[in-house]
């Protein structure tokens, strides 16, 4: 019952006009960047990040939580009213939600979209609330090799299963690890890697990084291979009311259910993220569609946007939880907001709940309201989320390229930053254009400092005796887990693989065999 | 570090088919060099007698060995043909080839952007920035990118600076007024 | 043979404009030539005429039987610009546009298609108002 009291004073900051307002703001930007092809949540945190200073770290955290759950919202209006290959989440949204809009059911498309990322989103968002506290709970107790055993589990799930390519994710990692490294050491005080350089000896800012890769990084990548040639947008008829039909809602509270159940555990593990979970959870609606509605999957079947909505946010809020609670982050958005919460001192993990639990509810309490907000919001303003997709590209991404050289001046207004910015833009750049992942450079660069940190402690504890950090029996169980992970990813990868291309032949002896191997 | 990437572009622009391995095993050569690095500066790392079992050595030798067993691993795969897939996006045309011309445009501004800061003020650097990327990136006509360069630049001048408080120098220009200065 | 350049967009303005250009076409005797180009910079461009508009209007135009030609796709200049080569190109006698108001912060922003033709034209220029 404390966790719900918790909860409900969570609400009464997050119900305060000016934090309403924060939410308001919040979800608009995170729903447009959302809708807007190029700018994902993770960039627009980081673009975010260095002009907030001025905000308290309520406000700060309540605007970010409404951009990470509105980024989910509108990455779903894109892929349904525009055919693009998008973020990897909304694929499977695409595949059907898109057909649906061609034969004249986008209304229908992106209602179930949204009420069922809404159904969703606030389902998990309970599920987090109760769940979060326990884990916490438990991840006070464990000690510093487990906490090694969970971030090695953190490191190799990123780097290696976030890309294509095991060895580049890796690589993405190393370099992270890297950047982190240089600076003045926490424990002794030497100065690593910094060449003698007074810029160096502060370390490099981990904002900075971040929008150097995710902004500059993008843009000039973006700029090295534009794209030309509009999408029509297939236009959406109807009010809103009466968007989706008796059939319609029958149809699709299963998959919306069904979605958030497979989401919310995905979501958690390091493994997940959102685009395993969507496509979880549309093999899953396939597979028990029967008769006719079988036959509509692939041309534009209600379930098959149902269910990987809902998965999709649910996924959302179910990463959240061992980023509150362990302060591992598993996605780059989870990371921005992990590097979030560090810039107000705050450190996610087991303590977190017991020292800063206001902010804590006050940020799941801001979940719930973001979420109904974007339900409102999205039906009825479609029309003005299309109007976006209109801004010019050069406008966009110069547009992205000022709001980065702002940032990265902001951090501690000196050019010498803008630099950096360059310099680690350009590295971005190469990344993107040889298939290196970004994300897992991230998550190292800003969990390498606290890894170091742990793993010394364990082999202090230890002597040197580096046989420790497997012997105990939860560390030993974390790593056992971590094997499980990888076998069940891969195999979910080659799943996913077939899927989309027998989805991309529609071959019906494929399907035959999907079917045969679910069972 | 930045100028070896830098220096990847120029030699691959001539043949797309053989050039981007090449471009490739650069990076990935890199990568093992800044492992490289690594080994030779962390030796220089001073361990003071405070120190416990594990000094302030022993986690940078470890990410540079990590690095270079990466990077030679990525070496070989490149070697064998195993090249990466480049990311892919909304606003990307996989079809098309690099065209390094815009990207040395955008970087080229983005510094002249850096050294205009300090003697002009942020939202003269800023306008600039936003012009030539938007000149950069094919946007027509002129006279539209300028008006919504200066615009944007005092919008974000006002809003980030004069009502935010944070502080970017509004140059001699705007130094006089208010509503540009937090 | 005389030319009329009609710069065509594919909603009812644009329509009007055709139809005002087909008259015009007919009285003079002359051909038509349909402009529409994008600069493709854009993920969604409502001016931008999609295959299907484009076989509409070119129904409609063979059933006025109106003499006609069609620059269609994408195109490195602006619209006004390829308007008015066009207009150069066929030495045309006339070209037609659609006019629609605009507020004075979204021509300042958006600039005018409309207002570039007319202050670029070396020939007259019909403004359909819908």
């Amino acid at each position: 019952m404390d966790n719900f009291m918790a909860l409900l004073e969570g609400f009464s900051v997050a119900m305060q006009p000016m934090y309403l307002l924060y939410a308001l703001g919040g979800v608009l930007v995170g729903t447009a960047v959302g809708v807007l092809p190029g700018i994902g949540p993770a960039m627009t945190v980081a673009l975010l990040m260095p002009i907030t200073y001025s905000l308290d770290p309520t406000a700060a955290i309540i605007v970010f939580a409404g951009i990470y759950y509105g980024g989910m919202y509108g990455g779903s209006t894109t892929s349904i009213l525009l055919n693009t290959p998008g973020e990897s989440a909304s694929i499977v949204t695409a595949l059907e939600g898109n057909k649906m809009a061609k034969a004249g059911r986008g209304a229908a498309a992106l209602a179930t979209a949204a009420i069922g990322s809404f159904i969703a989103g606030t389902v998990a968002t309970v599920l987090l609330s109760f769940v979060a506290p326990y884990v916490a709970e438990f991840a006070v107790q464990i000690g510093p090799t487990e906490y090694v055993a969970l971030m090695i589990v953190a490191f190799l799930t990123v780097g290696a299963l976030l890309g294509a390519s095991v060895l580049r994710g890796l690589a993405s990692l190393a370099l992270g690890l890297f950047i982190a490294l240089i600076g003045v050491d926490a424990l002794t005080a030497q100065q690593r890697y910094t060449f003698g350089n007074p810029f160096l000896a502060d370390g490099i800012d981990v904002v900075l990084v971040a929008v150097a890769l995710f902004a500059v990084g993008e843009a000039l990548y973006v700029a090295s291979r534009l794209r030309h040639g509009p999408v029509k947008v297939i236009p959406v008829a109807g009010r809103w009311t009466n968007w989706m039909r008796k059939e319609d809602w029958k149809r699709s509270w299963k998959p919306w259910l069904r979605g958030t159940f497979i989401g919310f555990p995905v979501g958690t593990i390091p493994a997940g993220g959102a685009d395993v979970a969507t496509f979880l959870s549309y093999a899953s609606e396939r597979k028990l569609a029967k008769g006719e509605r079988k036959k509509q999957f692939g041309k534009g079947a209600i379930e098959g946007v149902a269910g990987p909505e809902s998965a999709n946010n649910a996924a959302a809020a179910g990463v959240l939880v061992p980023l509150l609670t362990l302060g591992i982050p598993t996605t780059a958005t989870a990371a921005m907001m992990l590097v979030a919460f560090q810039r107000y001192n705050i450190q996610p993990g087991p303590l977190l709940f017991e020292v800063e639990g206001a902010l804590v509810w006050a940020l799941i309490a801001s979940l719930y309201v973001g979420n109904l907000m974007l339900l409102v919001l999205n039906l009825p303003l479609v029309g003005i989320w299309v109007k976006i997709l209109q801004i010019p590209r050069p406008y966009l991404y110069s547009g992205i390229m000022v709001f980065a050289a702002m940032g990265a001046f902001s951090v501690n207004f000196t050019p010498v930053d803008v630099f950096v910015l360059l310099v680690i833009g350009v590295l971005g750049f190469f990344m993107r254009r040889y298939g290196y992942p970004i994300a897992p450079m991230v998550v190292g660069l800003i969990l390498g400092p606290i890894f170091e940190d742990q793993l010394r402690r364990s082999l202090a504890i230890s002597q040197g005796d580096p046989t420790a950090l497997v012997s105990t029996p939860i560390a030993a169980t974390i790593y056992a887990v971590l094997i499980v992970i990888f076998a069940l990813s891969f195999w979910l990868k080659k799943r996913q693989k077939a899927m989309e291309s027998e989805v991309a032949d529609e071959t019906p002896v494929a399907t035959v065999e999907l079917k045969e191997g679910g069972k | 570090m930045s100028s070896s990437i830098n220096e990847a572009p120029g030699g691959s622009g001539t043949k797309a088919a053989t050039a981007r391995p090449l471009g490739e095993l650069v990076f990935a050569g890199m990568i093992v060099g800044v492992g490289v690095v690594g080994f030779i500066a962390g030796a220089q790392i001073p361990i003071p007698p405070s120190a416990g079992v594990v000094g302030p050595r022993v986690f940078p030798f470890i990410v540079s060995g990590i690095m270079v067993a990466i990077g030679i691993g990525l070496v070989i795969q490149l070697l064998r043909g195993h090249t990466g897939a480049a990311e892919e996006g909304e606003d990307i045309d996989p079809n098309v080839k690099t065209d390094w011309l815009t990207v040395g445009k955008l970087v080229g501004f983005l510094a002249i952007h850096i050294a205009l800061i300090v003697p002009l003020g942020w939202p003269v650097a800023a306008a600039v920035l936003f012009f030539g990327a938007a000149w950069s990136l094919g946007a027509k006509p002129w006279w539209r990118n300028a008006i919504i360069a200066v615009v944007l630049a005092l919008i974000l001048q006002f809003v980030f600076a004069g009502l935010l408080g944070v502080s970017l120098p509004a140059g001699f220009l705007l130094e006089g007024v208010e509503i540009f200065n937090g | 043979m005389s030319a009329v350049v009609l710069g065509y967009v594919p909603n009812a303005l644009g329509d009007a404009a055709a139809k005002a250009a087909v008259d015009e076409a007919r009285q003079r005797g002359a051909t038509l030539v349909v402009v529409n180009t994008t600069r493709a910079d854009r993920l969604v461009d409502p001016t931008y005429a999609d295959d299907d508009d484009m076989s509409r209007l070119q129904d409609t135009l063979r059933t006025s039987g109106v003499d006609f030609t069609v620059h269609h796709g994408t195109s490195k200049d602006t619209a006004a610009e390829d308007v008015l080569e066009a207009a150069v190109r066929h030495a045309a006698e006339l070209i037609v546009i659609g006019l629609r108001h605009r507020t004075p912060v979204g021509k300042l922003i958006m600039g005018s298609t409309a207002q570039s033709i007319l202050l670029g034209a070396a020939c007259n220029v019909l403004a359909v108002k819908a």
